[in-house]
């Protein structure tokens, strides 16, 4: 894309302000292309999730963003303003660290002020600052403890307070949940966001973690191999994902692999080695004989009664069960040698139980399903 | 079945023995370094200390213990042999040649972790390393030769016409510098390049991120985290040049003209006063004061290394 018709873009969406405008980003370590002409704007106080296996390249692309990293080919523009060559230290993109990266030589304090304490700066005007992001991040006991003293969590909020405290319009975000322990991750994830939402800044928020991309996120970017596979709001990835890559990446999908037999009006019917199934398409019509899969949410499958209404069905043997609280994950076996997931609800005194090794029907409504359209690389490994 | 496994799991457990800590495999492995330190360390210098409490005889020392010595060189610390100035041009070399050191090797080290390919890293200590392993009384001499008046550097000098009369660098402190300097930079080079390599370097992408310049980063990052391997280069290079007599003499000339005076270092005049009385005790007397001064650098070292972290 031209700079004159980036600027005209501008213009036109002054209502939607972009507030970060990656174009074409591509970057390749000698010949290894790590990331693969990405395009993506961030819309101005938008939580984009970016999330992807590791290795995909999306650490990278925060790196990017915040100048750290060079890129290959490509432009960034931030509030309308072309920063692809603006050095690390003009950027203005403060970023939260994996490993929060605190200078373990200054208090917590000291670290807070950092960002302002570079530039010319008056005292107390510094000291009003850092009494305002402390007292959002709830760290007023903490000012004067050293890095080393401070547990995951403090440390957490030291890290997004320093980051804060240059009142920025995007902040970047390293998987800062990793280091944390699982049920203060949960508590985190509502806090950032509650955060997000009161500053009207965007978060960039770079993950592996499907959960925390979805319980936040405005907008979800799964990544891999270094594209973008697809850019939607969580309910659109989780319910209508659009590649094999992300039915398997997300929760916990069955992908049927067939041939389409039969068409009409939105449905199709399709020939898979499990048995003949239907499903809906919604954006592209398949033809007959196209080669396509079936998503079906594991959730979605019953096991109940053999002669429940279902329009889908086929067997499968149980090989095993995966307790989950209040959820039990089936894994059984189809007669072809397929992998099918099933999770069910379990009533506390277990009376539902099924033992190992029994034959079941399992059944599921074809609105449940989704059509994925790509074409499938033969012997490409599916049901996981 | 399920019965029988709740039974084994109420069963108390076994009692676990945590493995001894003093075992007898332990003392074996230290054994051969605090044998080795006691007998060719601590032993010499206690010996050394004790001495300083003998008086001579006849010409011969005596075993004792007596003040005297102690008490003459307090008497003439400030007058006769002025012993507190000799310690005062020893302290001032020691503080300025480990100061010069310190900030000429510091950018070396930092190129070395910072700009240097990892794979040439090695090649390049160990090169920076080699000095320390010819003798030193060797690279005095061949010091010699180069800041001799007919040396090669003062040749080299006339020859382009730079300067009219040979630069007096021989038998100078800037001597006795040049000479100390050759020998600690190996070692504050090996220190600081340790310590600059555990720079956590997301700290560095963090300080830039931040708003740092790469200038602000070094003065606001790098340095203070760095201040650990300055003090303990700082703690090497006091000790050693405290202690040195061979550079003082061969490129110092004994006397230095300084600042302070012409006073010689306080180890060359320990070791003239040696060869002159032959009085034992009381040149023991004499090392034990420089003992003392190093072991009080040292603990300040150790205190302000300590108070960093």
């Amino acid at each position: 894309m031209t700079k004159e018709a980036l600027a005209l873009l501008q213009e036109a969406s002054a209502e939607t302000a972009h507030d970060l405008q990656i174009c074409g980003v591509s970057k390749q370590y000698g010949t290894v292309p790590v990331l693969d002409t990405i395009d993506l704007q961030v819309k101005a106080g938008e939580f984009i999730a970016i999330m992807g296996p590791s290795g995909c390249g999306k650490t990278t692309l925060l790196r990017i963003l915040a100048g750290l990293e060079s890129m290959t080919a490509g432009e960034i523009w931030f509030q309308g303003k072309d920063i692809t060559h603006l050095p690390v230290h003009q950027r203005h993109t403060p970023m939260v660290w994996q490993s929060f990266a605190l200078f373990p030589h200054l208090n917590v304090e000291q670290n807070i002020a950092f960002g302002l304490t570079l530039r010319a700066h008056r005292k107390p005007e510094v000291q009003q600052k850092v009494r305002e992001v402390v007292a959002m991040l709830h760290l007023d006991p903490l000012l004067k403890r050293r890095i080393s003293q401070l547990s995951g969590g403090q440390k957490q909020r030291v890290a997004i307070a320093r980051a804060l405290i240059t009142e920025p319009k995007v902040l970047l975000l390293d998987e800062p949940m990793s280091a944390l322990d699982p049920h203060l991750r949960v508590r985190m994830q509502g806090e950032l966001k509650r955060l997000q939402q009161s500053l009207g800044i965007s978060f960039i928020y770079v993950t592996h973690n499907q959960n925390e991309a979805f319980s936040m996120a405005d907008r979800v970017v799964v990544m891999n191999q270094g594209r973008i596979e697809q850019v939607g709001t969580p309910a659109d990835i989780y319910s209508r994902p659009a590649t094999h890559f992300i039915a398997e990446f997300v929760g916990n999908n069955n992908l049927f692999d067939g041939e389409v037999i039969a068409l009409d009006q939105n449905r199709v019917t399709v020939h898979c080695p499990q048995g003949t199934l239907r499903s809906n398409w919604h954006d592209r019509c398949p033809q007959l004989g196209d080669r396509v899969t079936i998503v079906v949410p594991a959730d979605r499958v019953s096991l109940d009664s053999p002669d429940h209404p279902n329009e889908n069905k086929i067997t499968a043997t149980l090989r095993g069960l995966e307790f989950m609280g209040s959820q039990m994950i089936y894994f059984l076996e189809t007669d072809t040698g397929y992998e099918v997931r099933v999770i069910r609800q379990e009533t506390l005194d277990h009376s539902s139980a099924i033992s190992i090794n029994s034959r079941l029907q399992l059944g599921w409504r074809t609105q449940d399903t989704v059509l994925l359209g790509e074409r499938i690389e033969s012997g490409h490994n599916h049901g996981q | 079945m399920v019965s029988k496994q709740l039974s084994l799991s109420t069963a108390p457990a076994p009692v676990r023995r945590l493995p001894q800590e003093t075992s007898f495999l332990k003392y074996l492995c230290l054994a051969p370094a605090v044998i080795y330190d006691s007998v060719f360390f601590l032993l010499p210098l206690i010996f050394l200390v004790w001495i300083g409490f003998w008086s001579v005889e006849n010409y011969r020392a005596v075993p004792g213990f007596s003040l005297a010595n102690y008490l003459d060189i307090f008497s003439q610390f400030f007058e006769r042999s002025r012993y507190a100035f000799a310690i005062a041009q020893s302290l001032w070399v020691a503080f300025s040649t480990t100061a010069l050191g310190i900030f000429l090797c510091y950018p070396f080290a930092m190129a070395l972790v910072f700009l240097v390919p990892e794979r040439l890293q090695r090649l390049l200590l160990v090169l920076s390393i080699t000095p320390f392993w010819t003798s030193y009384i060797l690279r005095l001499y061949a010091w010699q030769t180069i800041l001799n008046n007919n040396g090669l550097l003062n040749r080299l000098l006339m020859q382009l016409n730079w300067t009219k009369a040979p630069l007096q660098i021989m038998f100078t402190q800037w001597g006795t510098r040049l000479g100390l300097l050759h020998y600690l930079a190996p070692i504050i080079i090996l220190i600081l390049y340790l310590v600059l390599r555990n720079t956590d370097r997301t700290l560095l992408g963090a300080a830039r991120n931040l708003g740092a310049t790469q200038w602000q980063t070094f003065w606001r990052v790098i340095l203070p985290l760095s201040k650990s391997g300055i003090v303990y280069s700082a703690i090497f290079g006091l000790i050693i040049t405290l202690g040195d007599v061979l550079s003082g003499t061969i490129l110092g000339g004994g006397t230095g003209q300084s600042i302070l005076g012409k006073f010689p270092l306080f180890s060359s005049m320990i070791l003239n006063e040696y060869s002159a009385s032959t009085n034992l005790p009381r040149t023991s007397a004499l090392a034990t004061l420089l003992i003392g001064i190093m072991i009080v650098i040292l603990a300040a070292g150790f205190k302000l290394a300590r108070s960093e972290r």
